[in-house]
């Protein structure tokens, strides 16, 4: 197996397995009574998306996952096609379908089985008809050129191998004026080699982030212009912390004190916008 | 998954045209069938309603 093949299984097996963990339960809304508290809810609160939308999705939803999208999602025009790269438990296709309304579509797209099973049974729940979910991978999207008029993208392609390739994807199936909207996971120095080379600290969005202007360089390099930094930020560290994948890399690595402050330093959270010229 | 969507998909490997063949659907949407490349011929199972269009094979460069 090459470097790339394991961590693409490592990212589906960890995924998967998150999918399967939190199962949605009756009891566990958006207010914290299942003995624990909301995290999922408090990540996505720090990161920018409302209560009102959050209260908006199907329970189980939201997983708490991403970096935040909700500029992306304010620019959506009622009857736009959509697609989200890495969709998950469907959080961010559900608030778009409700931007684009009945005559509007919105397709997510993700590589671990279990999500896509589980966005589909969010979406049946909430009754969204304008709604679908494929499996599929980001360097090689089932979506015909020319297709799409905003592609979002949530904190996922930190955890594709080929970055360059996500992106000339990217540009292959949006319509000539069509917007890629992104947040993601990106470096401003380097990580401890030992986090590095972790697949832990891989599939927990940190080991797979590139320097920031490599990252705005693939973008430029697919063909892509008018590309627009809207937020830098550092990645809130006890969101990361919390995060259970990441937590559980970190934990493995024996990592100190210390050196998640160093880590902390290096690691933004970026959203971006880029636009294929008509 | 429904009809209406069908028209953006292509075969992820070689963005070929995807032929559907139905084995069981409801009013709304296909919950068993098949998609075909009409390129490459592969068949891309939809199972439970979810298409699963990951790649297959080789895939070129």
């Amino acid at each position: 197996m090459t470097r790339e093949e394991e961590l693409k299984k490592a990212v589906r097996q960890g995924y998967g397995k998150i999918a399967r963990q939190q199962e949605p339960c009756s009891c566990c809304g958006p207010s914290p009574c299942c003995g624990g508290t909301d995290l999922a809810g408090e990540v996505s609160r720090k990161i920018g998306y409302g209560d009102e939308e959050m209260a908006s999705v199907p329970d189980g939803a939201n997983l708490g996952l991403g970096c935040g999208n909700p500029v992306a999602l304010a620019s959506l025009r009622p009857g736009e096609t959509v697609l989200d790269l890495g969709s998950g438990a469907g959080f961010d296709c559900f608030l778009a379908a409700k931007r684009v309304g009945k005559d509007g579509r919105v397709i997510g797209v993700d590589m671990t089985p279990e999500m896509v099973a589980r966005a589909r049974e969010n979406a049946e729940k909430g009754g969204y008809s304008n709604v679908e979910f494929r499996l599929g991978e980001i360097e090689h999207l089932p979506v015909e050129r020319d297709s799409v008029d905003v592609i979002i993208s949530n904190c996922v392609i930190n955890l594709v191998p080929d970055k360059r390739k996500a992106f000339a994807e990217a540009f292959r199936v949006l319509r000539p004026r069509g917007r890629l909207m992104v947040s993601d996971i990106v470096l401003v120095g380097e990580l401890p080699e030992r986090v590095q080379q972790s697949v832990g600290a891989y599939v927990g969005c940190l080991a797979g982030a590139v320097d920031k202007a490599a990252y705005l360089g693939a973008i430029r390099d697919a063909g892509f212009t008018e590309i627009t930094v809207h937020e830098e930020t550092e990645f809130p560290l006890d969101c990361m912390v919390n995060d259970g994948t990441v937590s559980a890399a970190l934990g493995d690595l024996q990592i100190s004190g210390r050196d998640l402050q160093a880590i902390g330093t290096v690691v933004r959270s970026l959203k971006v916008s880029a636009e294929k010229k008509g | 998954m429904r009809r209406r969507l069908l028209s953006i998909l292509c075969c992820p490997t070689c963005k070929g045209d995807l032929e559907l063949q139905v084995s069981e659907e409801t009013a709304e949407e296909i919950l068993e069938g098949v998609l075909r490349c009409s390129g490459c011929r592969i068949d891309y199972p939809i199972h439970e309603g979810i298409p699963d269009l990951l790649p297959r094979g080789t895939v070129p460069e």
